[in-house]
């Protein structure tokens, strides 16, 4: 046993280099992860994002409209110029994909390459088929996503395919791709529960061989999609479902580089945000996500949340700007018109908002200790607090405080606020209130119990 | 003002605001255990005694205060 002596300091230890308050808390790693394939020890070095130019591609107006009603042209060319912004001019977010089939989505595309930002860029999006191919040709765009499902679910169920017929059709669509000088990105479709050895890598070995006739920046680009959302991120876990294994095989047994290996994921499980920031830990370099997660029944990576990702293992936000994520959540839910959560993460109503007494105490003594990080300086979202009979004095003078800008000594004592605390707890105790108190009768309330107050700091 | 003055201020106000009888206010009265005053009430009386004396008192000590003589003392220490 270790015997830890307990160590009495003048000063808090608040863990600063992990937890600077500025970014996001960092993600540091200490070692490698170590992965049992074929009877052999294989390592993975985790600090390897830091030097990876790993990035965002982002798949909200196709696998996102697939779960929801169309967006207009209007919709989707501003949420195209916010992603922009978002991801910053070194094209964190370095892709964006479109459907090529409707009049809208090729008008929309246009719409979006006038604003002539260079991040995120255009590709498209076809099923594996010669026809569908003229489209891409059309829009003249560098690169095509293209449907190659991989699991004999897909092929014998849905295509009514062989695994040989299968391979034949999506290889000549690869080739026509080459032939028009366009670079094909092979989404293996449900490969989470595909025959591997049997049918995927064979296929990406055929990629590969196909590629060695093509400059590196047309080469083959590989989409892993966790179709169902069935793969698993944990050590150890058995395959098809285990991403560290699937990944390590498609670098080290068939040779892809970690540029040309995407992961894309689905929700079913609950593990979709993980499993993606994984397969970047485990040896890729793009992830595949949506705006807030909207996608096929459960959803995609949220993007957002694979931005807050992405800061928090470089260490920096690498000309990110956060608070597009707060103008994006806005955008949707006031244009749009689709609500998010309330405790939706990063931009939920009440993501940062305590409604306890006891957290509304610490919040008033040290932000930090309920705070996730500078949410007012990173988001525009300033720690807030609801009000009801579980809110305590504490929460109440914060609430205050708070609505009316007051900083350091200027800030209220509880004694100051005594008498709207004791309206909040009649509106329970008296009336036998059930919903929250809303700001606009808070504010009723510091304009009769603190006009000095109101009158100097909120009249004009 | 003398301590007299302020001891009857502080027993005034206190039956005020706890709803309680004056005569059952003493000295080594406890405000939570004696008078029972809950956390809301607490708040309530140091906000009334401020108000009584136009003071504004430190709060974290202020609410550290269990007893009638020591608010007092602590009242004492910010009225000339």
């Amino acid at each position: 046993m270790k015997n830890y002596e307990l160590k009495d300091v003048p000063t808090p230890n608040l863990l600063e280099d992990m937890f600077p308050y500025s970014l996001p808390p960092l993600i540091e790693f200490e070692g490698t992860i170590h992965e049992w394939i074929d009877g052999k020890n294989v390592e993975f070095d985790p600090a390897d994002v830091r030097t990876r130019d790993i990035h965002i591609t982002d798949t909200t107006f196709r696998d996102g409209q697939q779960a929801r009603p169309p967006y207009s042209k209007e919709q989707m060319v501003r949420l195209f110029e916010m992603m922009s912004r978002l991801g910053g001019p070194q094209g964190v977010i370095r892709q964006s994909e479109f459907f090529l089939y409707t009049k809208n989505d090729r008008e929309t595309i246009d719409a979006c390459r006038a604003l002539n930002l260079r991040f995120p860029e255009i590709t498209g999006w076809i099923r594996a088929n010669k026809g569908d191919f003229r489209l891409v040709k059309e829009m003249g765009l560098k690169e095509t996503g293209m449907l190659t499902s991989s699991s004999d679910y897909h092929i014998f169920h849905k295509q009514n395919q062989t695994r040989k017929q299968a391979m034949d059709q999506y290889v000549e669509v690869v080739e026509a791709a080459f032939e028009a000088g366009v670079r094909p990105r092979c989404h293996l479709e449900d490969v989470t529960r595909a025959d591997l050895p049997g049918f995927v890598f064979p296929f990406v070995q055929k990629l590969e061989r196909l590629s060695e006739q093509v400059p590196d920046h047309m080469k083959v680009k590989i989409r892993l999609c966790d179709t169902m959302g069935f793969g698993l991120s944990y050590p150890n876990a058995a395959e098809p479902r285990s991403i560290p294994k699937l990944i390590w095989r498609l670098r080290n047994e068939i040779g892809i580089s970690p540029d040309r290996l995407e992961w894309h994921g689905h929700n079913d499980f609950h593990k979709v945000h993980i499993n993606g920031a994984s397969a970047w830990i485990y040896g890729l370099d793009a992830l595949n996500s949506t705006l807030f997660g909207f996608g096929e029944r459960t959803g995609n990576p949220p993007l957002e949340g694979a931005v807050m990702e992405y800061v928090a293992l470089k260490g920096a936000l690498n000309g990110v700007d956060l608070s597009v994520i707060t103008e994006l959540a806005q955008y949707y839910e006031k244009v749009i018109g689709t609500q998010l959560s309330s405790n939706y993460p990063f931009v939920g109503k009440d993501f940062n908002t305590t409604r306890a007494g006891i957290h509304a105490g610490g919040l008033r003594k040290f932000e930090q200790i309920y705070n996730i990080f500078d949410t007012a300086a990173l988001l525009n979202r300033p720690p807030r607090v609801a009000i009801t009979d579980k809110s305590g004095s504490d929460g109440v003078a914060l609430w205050v405080n708070e609505y009316l800008g007051l900083k350091g000594d200027e800030r209220l004592t509880v004694m100051k606020v005594a008498k709207i605390f004791r309206w909040v707890m009649d509106q329970y105790e008296k009336d036998g209130r059930m919903s929250s108190i809303t700001d606009q009768e808070l504010e009723e309330q510091v304009k009769q119990q603190l006009p000095e107050y109101y009158n100097k700091y909120k009249k004009n | 003002m003398d301590k007299s003055e302020i001891k009857s201020r502080v027993e005034k106000v206190t039956a005020l605001v706890l709803k309680v009888d004056p005569k059952d206010i003493s000295p080594t009265a406890n405000f939570a255990f004696d008078l029972g005053a809950d956390s809301m009430q607490s708040i309530e009386l140091i906000a009334a005694y401020e108000e009584e004396f136009n003071i504004s008192m430190d709060e974290q000590k202020a609410r550290e205060v269990q007893t009638v003589e020591g608010a007092v003392e602590f009242i004492a220490g910010y009225v000339k």
